[in-house]
């Protein structure tokens, strides 16, 4: 058995090369961008790298100790994951403006300047009509670039248990105790013989 | 062209079969030539020599070749009912390099489906027949485990212990016996102890993201390892060599095969004997593009059945969430406790046939984010109630053979050398949605038993598809399969099909430990017959 990966119920595609819409999963497939570093935006003017910084971190805002997505770089990396993906530079580019748009509809003014509940408001109407898929592209980069960054990682250990640096450097189980197995080995054969 | 002299045996495919094929002629000096579609894993390529390794998983390792996008992968487009979710690998090793190393025996029963239970079809082996490798198979990829199972036949004892309970492990157990249900430590395919050179396990976990350090038993660094190692006797393992077709002599007898190097350059390779174990797609892809004036529907196809009956089995996951912190992040991913009380065929239920669950870790970070931390002002909340708290129940039953779910070329995505696709069509019948549904209830029984105070699960749609078998299936009728009960085509003498393709049924159990028996063997029988095959 392999791991399922990235199931997402309510949402999950099977991927169809060929096909006329632009899958941002297969687009993104051989890009890599680091996480954890300092970096500048490539793509994005300042404007739009504001708009993204608030859309991010309406995505994953701050509590507590845990940082918002846009304090841990999420929106440099979706910039620079789009760099490295020329097709999805239009996508991320439309996306943002669309939503300044509707923030400028709905509020008066920037998307960045509105309160946390306008953006939620804006971020839903926009993700019911995203035929272009940049809804879940950009949450699920955001959620990439939160749940990999160190500085995350480490207040997760400290507020949930959940040992990420294990899966790096090992860890260490009580061997197997074949005396659990008292009544299972009081069991008759269950096979069937064919 | 360049070709060389004529060799003895030609496999195509590197992966589980393939590997175990190598080692297994190489041992007994017979010249043998390997055309692997794909390279080596390096190191950097593998996600878990890294802290980002959740993000690599989902890009450069993506189990989808559509997504990761190598340079050895070909498109593979997913239609029906209930479309797969592709999982394969082309590399050394195959799809091995990226399974959690379950390796279960088939059960006698499950050669004999369509005798016991009036559905499917039987082999024309059974399971005395591959008992004994099985046995060489565990000792060559060094398995985890105990003898004594009782939904198993009496076997000789594995060659390493099994694995730590861990805390899910105890959890299952609990439930078990609060249900009176019979449980086993899994057998896996993992070194519990420094073995043939290989370390033992340290507990990274998420095993099928690269294991780092050669514990887990993926054909690359078993069998590849051992096939190599001799100068005079070693196999001559070709990579980046992806096979257009298989060619053939005047007489209808395989002759050998053109394939395409790293450079583009189009090669031969003729041999006495060809094996084909390019995997569950690979193979018939590949046969369905060696068409000729004498198969013009594709080699070794007079049936009409390459490419059809193709199974993946019903499988889920049934994720037991807890109140307490259940220590998530640590134990094998395969499962180190698993049970079979729903595996043989009972009357009293509306579906034939039976499943197998393992318990597993809990999810990591960012998996789990995805799948149930919403945006927004309450994601945070949804983190602190899963992440750390759950446990996961790899749920896998049979899904018997149907023409109807296959595999075909797919001209209108072709691969980096104009080599098509492929295209699967999958639907579940009725038998398995009510397997389905029974593993889903009582994984959540059991996951209640344990103490759960909540389950999800993922349903049984679209379709795992890790387990992609017989798509070229063995038979003793060529009206109805594609290779005898010596994985042997009905329509080419000299060329055999040994890997997950040939698997009749697919039981109810991952696969890789009875592909890799019939591939050894397969091997046994061209070595008794190898006056005769040239």
């Amino acid at each position: 058995m392999a791991m399922a990966y990235d199931w997402r119920k309510e949402e999950y595609e099977v991927t169809r090369p060929g096909r006329t819409r632009i899958d941002y999963r297969q687009e993104i497939g051989r890009a890599h961008v680091p996480i954890g570093i300092e970096r500048e935006f490539a793509v994005l003017d300042p404007e739009r790298a504001g708009a993204l910084r608030a859309w991010v971190c309406t995505l994953i805002p701050a509590r507590d100790e845990r940082p918002a997505a846009g304090d841990v770089g999420a929106a440099e990396y979706i910039d620079a994951t789009v760099f490295l993906t020329p097709r999805l530079r239009g996508v991320l580019l439309d996306a943002i403006d669309t939503v300044e748009h509707m923030a400028q509809k709905l509020t008066g003014g920037q998307f960045a300047e509105a309160t946390p509940p306008e953006r939620t408001a804006v971020l839903r109407a926009f993700a019911a009509n995203d035929p272009l898929d940049a809804f879940p592209m950009v949450r699920d980069l955001t959620y990439e670039a939160y749940y990999a960054h160190p500085l995350v990682l480490d207040v997760l250990e400290r507020e949930t248990g959940w040992r990420y640096e294990v899966a790096i450097s090992g860890g260490d189980l009580e061997p197997f105790d074949e005396r659990l197995l008292d009544r299972m080995r009081t069991v008759p054969p269950r096979w069937r013989n064919a | 062209m360049a070709h060389d002299d004529e060799r003895d045996v030609l496999i195509i495919g590197a992966g589980a079969a393939g590997g175990a094929m190598a080692w297994s002629l190489s041992r007994r000096k017979v010249d043998v030539v390997c055309l692997e579609q794909g390279d080596w894993v390096p190191p950097t390529l593998r996600p878990k020599n890294h802290l980002d390794w959740e993000v690599r998983a989902r890009r450069s390792w993506s189990p989808s070749p559509n997504i990761r996008q190598w340079p050895s992968d070909y498109p593979v487009a997913s239609y029906g009912d209930d479309p797969i979710s592709v999982f394969i690998y082309n590399a050394v090793g195959g799809s091995t390099i990226g399974y959690a190393g379950n390796f279960w025996r088939f059960t006698p029963s499950d050669f004999r489906v369509r005798s016991l239970d009036g559905v499917g079809v039987d082999w024309p082996i059974g399971y005395e027949d591959l008992a004994p490798y099985y046995t060489i198979n565990e000792r060559e990829m060094g398995v985890a485990g105990l003898a004594g199972d009782p939904w198993s036949p009496p076997r000789e004892p594995l060659p390493l212990p099994p694995a730590p309970l861990g805390p899910q492990g105890q959890l299952m157990i609990e439930g078990c016996e609060k249900l009176g249900w019979e449980w086993w430590p899994t057998e896996q395919a993992i070194t519990t102890r420094p073995y043939e050179g290989r370390p033992a396990c340290d507990l990274k976990g998420y095993c099928p993201f690269g294991c780092p350090q050669g514990a887990l038993a993926t054909v690359d660094v078993t069998y590849w390892r051992k096939a190599l190692r001799s100068a005079r006797n070693g196999v001559d393992l070709r990579t980046n060599a992806r096979v257009r077709e298989i060619t053939l002599h005047p007489d209808g007898r395989a002759k050998g095969a053109l394939y395409y190097d790293a450079e583009g350059r189009l090669r031969e390779v003729r041999a006495k004997v060809v094996v084909l174990a390019a995997g569950g797609l690979g193979t018939p892809r590949i046969l369905l593009q060696s068409t000729s004036s004498r198969h013009p529907q594709g080699l070794a196809n007079s049936s009409g059945l390459v490419g059809k009956n193709l199974m993946v089995h019903v499988q889920t996951f049934v994720i037991g969430r807890f109140e307490e912190p259940v220590q998530a992040w640590q134990g094998t991913w395969g499962g180190a406790v698993s049970s079979r009380q729903f595996y043989e065929t009972d009357p009293a239920n509306d579906y034939l046939r039976g499943f197998v669950m393992s318990i597993n870790p809990g999810w990591s970070p960012l998996n789990l984010a995805l799948q149930v931390a919403p945006w927004g002002a309450n994601h945070h909340a949804a983190m602190d109630a899963h992440l750390n708290h759950e446990v996961v129940l790899f749920c896998c039953g049979e899904d018997l053979p149907e023409e109807r779910n296959r595999v075909e070329l797919d001209w209108d995505n072709l691969d980096a050398f104009g080599l098509p696709g492929v295209k699967t069509f999958y639907s579940f019948d009725e038998n398995s949605k009510r397997l389905g549904a029974a593993m889903i209830t009582k994984g959540t029984q059991l996951m209640e038993a344990a103490g759960a105070s909540g389950v999800r699960d993922f349903g049984i749609s679209p379709a795992l598809g890790w387990h992609l078998m017989g798509a070229a299936r063995m038979g003793s009728d060529p009206a109805s399969s594609v290779v005898d009960a010596d994985n042997r085509a009905h329509d080419v003498s000299n060329l055999f099909i040994a890997d997950s393709t040939s698997l009749a049924t697919g039981g109810g159990v991952n696969p890789t430990s009875t592909i890799q028996a019939v591939a050894l063997r397969c091997a046994e029988g061209i070595w008794e017959r190898r006056r005769e095959l040239g």
